[in-house]
């Protein structure tokens, strides 16, 4: 059986000769072009800063002249270990300036990862965020010969630090700068000679099974991404948006920073992944990209607290939601909305308002999700509040998104169509397959990796999928479908969005290949339950004795009959367990992204699936 | 611990100052013959927890339940006479009277004028320099004597439980020790439970069986004080044991756990 291509017609391909072919290039124009204007803000001693185009293109530059007075060289490696910060930007851009390679390591790593990917990625140079990440590389720097030298972003607690091999970034940008006075036209002509086909990022997949590779974007790939998604996307000159994702993630490295920098939307920089909410209020963005688990938060945090509030308020926020979704319920059949609905939704407008203001989104135009499933239902919710949550799917092997949701034609579960420039088929498998020039080089230093990924042409996901009315649904990851004892084929993350719809759940993980019925464990959300169960009475103390409470337990029982009524009998899950300890990014459990890694909680809780099945 | 046994449960309890909430959902047990231990920094709440137990004050919601009775929102004279007495925070002896007297003023409710002279003579056994001092001013005791009269006075009131709040404040490290010995005697020899809230958690961990760790208004951990000095947030955060790190200084500081 051969596989069918879902699109059919030459793919659409739009070229920017503007911009050059690099990210390096593409960095240069607009700062000339667009010089005194605003590209990005962070928040100083509790005011927001702006920092122009001149500016930010005089940082990158010392950073890459500071890279060649260390004899640092075009197709050199180096990494950054920070948070999502202006600095990690800077680094980034002077890297790929003079034709580096630039790599991001998640600073919840551990020292072992860490050593991993400088080993791996075999870099010359590591920016480090502060004394904590510094640690780490100081930890490892025996085992990474090639690793010559660490400039630290943020040197608070290290003034006495006397290393050979570490530096400050000042000290780092200083020497740049003086290298540039000395080699005049060195930073335009390093610009020039980058090539599209030359790799310009590195960004390491979490590996669920064995360890993490890194997979390889050329300037080609990500230029071409650039041009081709904005359209789609609709991202312009002027256009807020908050910076919180991970840069080493491909989200925010390619639908963040750099198509800000292709579109000129300014980049706003939360001071610390504990205050997205609060940042996202002050800057009231006009677009925003986020990965459903902080969708899912934002949303549990205005449905409890509506549910804490004053009678009447109540009543407003349940009847304001409603004369939204009665809109979209109209919106998304495709038939003319009664007038009725739309005067409900008229009426109901102040209270939506005031959601939006408190969610950060009245400005909204539009917001993206992608990354994860998310529940169906959620994105109704969203659209309620007249935000249009859209779904886009892709992966880090083709810089990010493949598919994006039309807006005037919205599919809830569905992920959108096919990018124009986008080649996208399917495997007799169902294996959802892509082409296009933004598939990747292959994996870091792993041929036979590569090779298994990129077949005939063709970039094989590792989703499952399906297509209708040029929609493309995915259904699971191709290695997690389960099949039943009974011989049934479930796709276990179809169920566990529904559980995560709940704000009592933040994520949960079902179980049930080769076994007589499904199960699953629950991660509960800390801050809801705990508040629901101090509201309800029920005595508790640390994160474990909630769990272990009894009617915890009953609470998160009818939490998941809930969700079991959306599916046939074969598809319910019989019975749970409470993931007893709460998790943090740190934790090999989690990915970067707080998702619970299937494979990991399958191994490690093995004893309490267990319980599960022994009782049966 | 099952809700039956202990002799003081409380459970959920809200406390506020004005529109600050300074209790966010406590619950804790004390069992009979247990000395328990409160941790936590500055504003953790544990001085509010003792004086939501004692009635200073009212919790806006969640119960007290002493010996099977629900002594929430009591006044502090009828919790006292149920058989709790509040040592508080910072001594508050009564300064102008004799030391005598600020014994005999805890076991103002009291009528077994036998007993009470029997147990003013076993306080002064504790304590043998209040008994010097029998007849000098209160204000005049030194620190630590104040604190030896803060928990006799306590005694005096023939308690099933005591609240002891923060008894290391502001004395010697030798004095600390020596009080805290007596603490301990007063547990095993006359039986009062005991619910201890310090600050200082090398001694408190030394000498309770059981421990919560309170942070921002909730509790955080619980466990037998043996393991819980073994835990490393307890260790690195509140007993001062860290790790100097590959530079043989380290400023930065782990995120807790709680684990």
């Amino acid at each position: 059986m051969a596989m069918t291509e879902l699109t059919t017609t030459p793919p659409v391909i739009r070229e920017d000769q503007e911009v050059g072919p690099s990210v390096a290039s593409m960095l240069w124009q607009r700062v000339r072009t667009r010089g005194s204007r605003t590209i990005l803000r962070e928040k100083d001693r509790g005011v927001w800063k702006q920092v122009t185009w001149e500016q930010l293109g005089a940082r990158a530059r010392q950073v890459g002249m500071g890279l060649r007075a260390l004899g640092f060289n075009a197709g050199d490696v180096a990494c950054v270990l920070s948070e999502t910060n202006p600095q990690w930007v800077y680094a980034d851009l002077g890297i790929l300036g003079v034709g580096g390679v630039s790599s991001g390591i998640y600073p919840t790593d551990a020292p072992g990862q860490v050593e991993y990917i400088l080993r791996d990625s075999g870099a010359r140079v590591l920016f480090v965020e502060n004394e904590e990440q510094l640690d780490k590389a100081l930890q490892v720097r025996e085992r990474c010969p090639k690793l010559q030298r660490i400039v630290i972003f943020d040197m608070k607690g290290l003034r006495e630090l006397n290393d050979p091999q570490c530096e400050s970034f000042d000290a780092f940008l200083a020497r740049g700068e003086e290298f540039d006075r000395a080699h005049p036209g060195a930073w335009e002509d390093g610009i020039k000679a980058v090539r599209g086909d030359q790799l310009a990022i590195l960004v390491y997949t979490s590996g669920t099974t064995g360890p993490p590779k890194g997979a390889m974007l050329s300037h080609r790939n990500i230029i071409f991404q650039l041009v081709n998604l904005n359209p789609q996307l609709g991202l312009r000159e002027g256009d807020e948006r908050l910076a919180f994702l991970p840069m080493c993630h491909v989200a925010e490295r390619m639908a963040g920073l750099y198509q800000s920098l292709y579109a000129g939307m300014i980049s706003n920089y939360v001071e610390s992944p504990d205050t997205v909410f609060e940042n996202q209020r002050e800057v009231q963005p006009t677009v925003a990209l986020a990965v459903p688990r902080i969708w899912e938060k934002m949303q549990s945090g205005i449905a409890l607290r509506a549910r804490e509030a004053t009678f009447l308020q109540r009543h407003a926020y349940a009847w304001a939601i409603n004369a939204g979704l009665r809109l979209v319920d109209a919106r998304l059949s495709g038939r003319g909305v009664p007038i009725t609905r739309r005067l409900g939704f008229l009426l109901a407008q102040p209270i939506v308002r005031n959601i939006r203001r408190e969610l950060g989104l009245n400005r909204a135009r539009c917001a993206y999700v992608g990354a994860a499933p998310i529940a169906p239902d959620l994105i109704r919710w969203y659209l309620a509040l007249g935000i249009d949550m859209l779904e886009v799917y892709g992966m880090t092997e083709c810089g990010g998104v493949t598919t994006v949701m039309p807006r005037d034609a919205i599919r809830p579960g569905w992920v959108g169509k096919p990018a124009p420039h986008t080649r996208l088929a399917f495997s007799p498998e169902g294996e959802i397959l892509l082409a296009g020039e933004h598939v990747f080089m292959g994996y870091w230093n792993q041929p036979e990796k590569t090779a298994e990924t990129i077949r005939d042409g063709w970039l094989h996901t590792g989703d499952v999928g399906r297509a209708d009315d040029g929609y493309v649904r995915v259904t699971d990851r191709m290695k997690d479908i389960i099949i039943t004892a009974g011989g049934k084929n479930v796709t276990p993350s179809e169920i566990e969005n529904e559980l995560k719809f709940s704000p009592y759940i933040a994520d949960a993980i079902v179980i049930g290949d080769r076994r007589k019925f499904l199960s699953c464990l629950v991660m509960i959300d800390h801050e809801n339950v705990e508040k629901w169960a101090q509201d309800n009475s029920v005595p508790f103390s640390n994160f474990t004795s909630l769990t272990r409470a009894e009617k915890v337990v009953g609470l998160i029982q009818g939490e998941v009959e809930r969700a079991n009524q959306k599916f046939a009998r074969v598809e319910q899950v019989k019975a749970f367990r409470l993931i007893e300890q709460k998790l943090e990014a740190e934790d090999p459990e989690l990915t970067p992204t707080m998702k619970l890694k299937r494979a990991f909680v399958n191994k490690k809780y093995s004893d309490l699936i267990e319980t599960m099945y022994a009782d049966a | 611990m099952s809700a039956t046994e202990a002799l003081l449960r409380v459970a959920n309890i809200e406390t506020y100052y004005g529109p600050i909430q300074a209790i966010r959902g406590v619950t804790l047990d004390v069992n009979q013959g247990q000395i328990v231990t409160v941790l936590g920094a500055n504003g953790a709440g544990k001085t509010t927890i003792l004086k939501t137990i004692s009635g200073v004050m009212d919790p806006e919601r969640g119960q007290v339940v002493f010996e099977g009775k629900n002594i929430a929102g009591m006044k502090p004279d009828r919790v006292m006479r149920e058989g709790i007495c509040h040592s508080p925070e910072g001594r508050e002896v009564f300064p102008f009277l004799t030391v005598h007297e600020n014994l005999v003023m805890g076991a103002y409710s009291r009528h077994d004028k036998d007993e009470v002279a029997h147990d003013l003579e076993a306080c002064f056994g504790y304590f043998p320099r209040l008994k010097e001092r029998a007849h000098q001013r209160a204000g005049l005791l030194s620190g630590g004597e104040q604190q030896m009269l803060a928990i006799s006075r306590a005694l005096m009131g023939k308690p099933k439980l005591l609240l002891l709040d923060e008894p290391s404040l502001g004395l010697s490290p030798i004095l600390v020790t020596q009080i805290f010995d007596i603490v301990k005697r007063i547990n095993r020899e006359r039986g009062v439970s005991i619910l201890l809230v310090e600050q200082n958690a090398h001694i408190a961990l030394k000498t309770a069986d059981y421990g919560y760790v309170i942070e921002v208004g909730r509790i955080v951990m619980e466990d037998e004080c043996v393991r819980l000095m073994e835990k490393d947030d307890i260790k690195e955060f509140y007993l001062g044991q860290k790790e100097a790190g590959v530079r043989g200084r380290r400023r930065w500081k782990r995120k807790k756990l709680w684990r």
